[in-house]
């Protein structure tokens, strides 16, 4: 390629890219103004697409969305201001919904049929957001090697009995950090900052990255025990039914199983925000949950929804009735506790 | 024509070249001689505008080109052609482009024939599409004569341009320059450390002894 | 001539400034500082992740310089059975991203994995953690850098005139003695440009790291964003990884210390001709290293590919395939072309102590990773919306905020020192004696430029935008946080899916990656051999 021609495919290219950039921007602001509800998610584009596909089949409301990692996307919200596109921001974990709220990126929304829908707990109190879907994060074991009797409480995988058995997800991934938050607004610092020890002591490999590996080690004999979210479970379980792993409810004579949420809220500068509560509606509504339960395995947070059949199937279980927000107040705490104990 | 007056030349921070004084008639050959580190080389840079020194002059045909070891004409104004001594033909131009780099403002018919018309005088007619790595460090050398010669410079340096070529080749070759540059009356100054190559081409040769330009 | 270089001064200035934003942002945070969580910060986890991030910058930089040069002399200097195709398939681990080939090598070598499975039922081993330590994450992070030194010091390598070599050789030195008394000690310069990018690329790495579970300082900058939600913390500790990669580029500079490597002709001449079993072991060790690090993680690749492209595949990828097209294809010219406009020979620059500091910090934003970047962009746009600047009636940073020109800036900011570390290579390969005679044959400098400097530059222009082209198309971090609507990329439908498990699903978008990476490779190879044939 000679420098000419390079240099005129710059030039063609630039030219191109720019009237890209046009294009996307006459769109955009062209949507702005019509019907279309915006989304920032953090939430996998495989998780919320079939959703929006059907809110626009029942309403004629298009939606577009934009996926991206929580504390980047409230980052970019922050930064953008008045001038953010997005009408709507949905994620998971309560700790980043009530960090979203407490930047002033939410505006209230409390209507009868919210209410009437998802129970009051899983609300902020003053309607910044709405929980949509129920994550349990409970023990995982496998079946050869424990019997369900020898397993009680997440301060239990603390203790000697399970030195070089447990398998952990890291300390860096939210609902790590929720959890521990939780066990501090139960127990306090003192004793929470000895459950994590007691876990780190246990470990049988270096924290995994997710928790689809905690199981395959588990499964493959690394360790026998460990934490995930229940959606994580019915997945491997759905894929590979004869697993020699089952789920045993933490803490069921004690503060109950530790629940997160995914959830949204309508932002504080939404240019659409009437078609964003009309979608938040939408989602809480009892079709909408069905969708979420059987896309994800998650436990739908409109009660009178049933669960999907292989959710089902694990049984009932008592619920932490901690309020949610909690969790991200005490991250903080949390994280710096687990950094001193050495929990990767 | 040429006249370089109270030239002084530092080389790693020692005076190696005080005072010098030269003048060159029309069409006039020199050679200047010296040992390696003598300010030779760096004598033939400064006629040339390519390095500053302490101290000199330069004026070409009535012009005034540098003063106080200073340049006033850059070295693309001065119309100085030079050969090097590993001649640095262009790699990536063919013989033509190199050739007519320097009269790239004439017509290109009239490029056509000037190059075609150097390339005969140094024997390598019709050898305008070959590129510099297909041919010989003779003919390389040759090439690099031409154009510099093609803008019809009003003096032409050459440093060591004969270094690289084998002994055979160096006598016959710095004949056929002696020739070239009569026939165009190209006013020119061989830098060389070869009294023999110095005597056969030069009219007057020089030498650099004892920071003085001496004359052989 | 003063004039000239107050022009040439202004421009570069300007291009340098403008490319190395984010970096004056990332240090204006020290603004703002926040004692408390320093004080967690230096108290409980600051010891460990500098002592593991050095033992980790160690231990790559020591393995991709042994294994780039080593690689890189077999192949140049010796001739052996395959030869000929392993030295481009050796370039071919580039067009893998990093957290891809990390991701398959668990998926195979982890404790649950089918190679320790193998090993613990077949073999009756005893099963281990392979996370635990820091020996697998090198390893990795060798396998996927060492392209780097190896492309530069087998540039280096042609070069160098055989007949060294054969002189070398005459004077009775072992093939050993002349790779390290000649070969290596010419080809030095060389390995430090690779070492000092594969250096910066270590330390901005967030991907791998995080699928290892190994702690490294931009662990401690991603705990403070994502945490305690202190972007300031995050933007003054990344600040001082700026200030690592400075003095890293200082280091490299020395080591460069006066060596010019002006190039001697290219040849293909072999000065060695392996035989018998020396040769096949030769060809054993090559091969290997080309099935670690490219044909394994393939194979793994189209495997789990081919057991969900049903599934996966829909028409959203002509829309992701094409996205990724045009960010890569645009983000490599611009960012070439800049780094042209700074890498151009000329006299000012070389006197001028103040033109050479801001092209310095026009490369540093290569340590800074992405995500810091392009929160550091942002937070830079935000800056100019107070002067509150309008563009036809609407505030510029309404046109900016979302659009596909800051993330161009990004990928600029980020990757100019890969194309600048290349084409300024090229740049100091040009004699001073061509510009000599061309100025006194009277080229004004532009035709300097056009006619002289850029086609003599070209090869290294080509690579490093070829560079530029694949890191773009594997950048995940930036893109994922400032894309526009519309314009999700390859690298970012491998990152969703794979961030949930799907192992099977993200092998496709994976390999999508892989093919397009090895198909710019293959261009440049192309390019590779025509431009040493002219030149």
């Amino acid at each position: 390629m000679s420098i000419k021609t390079l240099v005129s495919s710059t030039i063609v290219f630039s030219v191109l890219a720019g009237s890209a950039t046009m294009s996307a921007q006459a769109s955009s602001s062209f949507n702005s103004q019509d019907d279309s509800v915006t989304v920032y998610s953090s939430r996998k584009e495989h998780l919320i697409k079939p959703l929006f596909e059907a809110f626009t089949k029942d309403t004629g409301t298009k939606v577009e969305y934009l996926t991206g990692k929580g504390g980047a996307l409230i980052e970019r919200l922050k930064l953008e201001g008045a001038n953010t596109k997005a009408d709507m921001f949905m994620t998971v974990d309560a700790g980043n919904l009530w960090y979203a709220g407490s930047q002033d990126l939410f505006q209230s929304v409390q209507t009868e049929t919210l209410k009437s829908n998802i129970p009051a707990y899983l609300r902020d109190p003053q309607g910044l957001w709405t929980g949509l879907s129920i994550r349990a994060r409970t023990i995982v074991y496998n079946t050869d090697r424990v019997k369900p009797e020898e397993l009680s409480t997440y301060a239990d995988l603390a203790t000697d009995k399970w030195k070089g058995k447990l398998c952990l997800r890291t300390s860096k991934k939210v609902y790590t950090k929720s959890l521990v938050s939780s066990l501090i607004y139960h127990h306090g610092k003192d004793k929470t900052a000895d459950i994590v020890k007691g876990w780190v002591d246990n470990l049988a490999a270096t924290p995994n990255a997710k928790d689809s590996h905690v199981m395959s080690a588990i499964l493959s004999g690394q360790c026998d025990v460990g934490l995930v979210n229940t959606y994580y479970f019915g997945r491997l379980i759905e894929k590979n039914p004869t697993a020699p792993l089952k789920i045993f409810w933490a803490n069921q004579d004690t503060t109950g199983v530790h629940v997160n949420v995914s959830g949204a809220g309508v932002t504080k500068h939404a240019s659409n925000a009437k078609g964003a509560t009309q979608l938040l509606e939408w989602l809480s509504s009892a079709k909408a949950q069905a969708i979420y339960g059987s896309l994800n395995k998650e436990y739908p947070a409109n009660q009178n929804v049933a669960s999907d059949d292989v959710v089902s199937a694990w049984g009932s279980f008592k619920q932490d009735d901690m309020n949610l927000s909690q969790a991200g107040i005490l991250q903080a705490d949390g994280v710096k506790l687990m950094q001193i104990q050495g929990y990767r | 024509m040429l006249s370089v007056a109270n030239l002084s030349i530092e080389y790693q921070n020692k005076t190696v070249v005080d005072g010098l004084t030269l003048e060159l008639a029309q069409g006039e050959i020199f050679a200047l001689l010296g040992d390696s580190g003598s300010g030779k080389s760096s004598t033939l840079r400064f006629i040339a505008g390519l390095d500053n020194t302490k101290q000199g002059s330069v004026e070409l045909d009535g012009v005034r080109l540098s003063d106080h070891g200073q340049h006033i004409v850059a070295p693309e104004s001065r119309e100085v052609g030079m050969v090097f001594q590993d001649y640095a033909l262009f790699p990536h131009m063919s013989v033509f482009k190199n050739v007519s780099f320097g009269i790239n403002h004439l017509p290109k018919s009239d490029q056509k024939k000037r190059v075609s018309e150097l390339l005969s005088m140094v024997g390598l007619q019709g050898s305008e599409d070959k590129y510099p790595h297909q041919l010989s460090g003779g003919e390389q050398q040759r090439v690099s004569l031409i154009r510099a010669l093609a803008p019809a410079p009003k003096i032409l340096l050459m440093d060591e341009p004969f270094s690289s070529l084998d002994v055979n080749h160096r006598q016959q070759l710095t004949l056929q320059v002696r020739q070239i540059l009569k026939e165009t009356n190209t006013t020119s100054i061989l830098v060389t450390h070869d009294r023999d190559e110095a005597n056969t081409l030069a009219d007057r040769v020089g030498k650099i002894k004892h920071k003085q330009l001496t004359l052989v | 001539m003063e004039k000239h270089c107050f022009k040439s001064k202004i421009w570069i200035s300007i291009v340098a400034l403008l490319v190395a934003m984010p970096i004056f942002v990332v240090a204006f945070s020290w603004a703002l500082p926040e004692h408390e969580l320093w004080a967690h910060f230096s108290e409980n986890i600051l010891s460990d992740l500098i002592s593991s991030t050095l033992i980790l910058l160690l231990g790559v930089g020591v393995g991709v310089t042994l294994l780039g040069t080593v690689l890189a002399y077999l192949v140049v200097m010796v001739e052996f059975p395959g030869r000929k195709w392993l030295e481009w398939a050796l370039f071919l681990p580039f067009a893998i991203p990093a957290y891809v080939l990390a991701f398959v090598y668990l998926g195979v070598f982890d404790y649950s994995g089918y190679a320790q499975v193998w090993m613990r039922e077949v073999l009756g081993l005893p099963g281990f953690d392979i996370r635990a330590g820091s020996w697998a994450i090198i390893l990795t992070f060798v396998l996927v850098f060492y392209p780097y030194v190896y492309m530069m010091t087998r540039a280096s390598f042609k070069r160098q005139k055989v007949s060294m070599i054969e002189a070398g050789k005459l004077l009775g030195a072992s093939p050993i003695r002349v790779f390290f008394k000649i070969s290596l000690p010419l080809a030095r310069p060389a390995a430090a440009a690779g070492l000092l990018v594969t250096l910066m690329e270590t330390l901005a790495d967030f991907g791998v790291v995080s699928l290892f579970n190994y702690d490294t300082f931009t662990t401690a900058i991603y705990s403070a964003w994502g945490d305690f939600r202190s972007i300031e913390v995050a933007a003054q500790l990344a600040s001082l990884l700026v200030l690592v990669a400075f003095f890293l580029i200082y280091f490299e500079k020395k080591a460069r210390g006066q060596a010019k490597y002006y190039s001697a002709d290219v040849t293909n001449k072999k000065p060695y001709h392996a035989t018998g079993v020396i040769a096949w072991l030769i060809s054993l060790f090559v091969f290997g290293v080309f099935m670690l690090s490219f044909a394994m993680p393939m194979l793994q690749l189209v495997i789990w590919g081919w057991s969900s492209v049903a599934d996966e595949w829909s028409a959203k990828y002509i829309d992701l395939i094409t996205s990724t097209s045009i960010l890569t294809i645009t983000a490599a010219l611009i960012t070439v072309a800049l780094a042209t406009v700074l890498a151009l020979p000329g006299r000012c620059k070389q006197a001028s102590i103040w033109l050479k500091s801001v092209i310095r910090l026009a490369t540093l934003g290569y340590a800074l990773p992405g995500s810091v970047m392009a929160v550091g962009l942002l937070y830079g746009i935000n800056q100019v919306s107070l002067i509150n600047i309008h563009f036809g009636g609407e505030s510029i940073n309404h046109i900016i905020y979302g659009s596909i020109a800051l993330l161009l800036f990004a990928y600029v900011s980020r990757f100019m020192a890969i194309a600048y570390s290349s084409i300024e290579a090229s740049a100091q390969q040009i004699k001073p004696v061509y510009t000599q005679s061309a100025r006194l044959l009277g080229a004004s400098r532009m035709r300097l430029v056009w006619q002289v400097y850029l086609p003599m530059m070209t090869p290294g222009i080509l690579a490093g935008g070829l560079l530029v082209a694949v890191d773009v198309m594997k950048e995940l971090p930036a893109t994922y946080l400032l894309r526009p609507f519309g314009w999700d990329t390859l690298a970012i439908q491998v990152y969703e899916l794979s961030a949930e498990g799907l192992y099977e699903r993200a092998a496709v978008p994976a390999l999508m990656m892989v093919i397009f990476g090895s198909i710019l490779m293959l261009i440049f190879q192309r390019l590779d051999k025509k431009s040493s044939k002219g030149l």
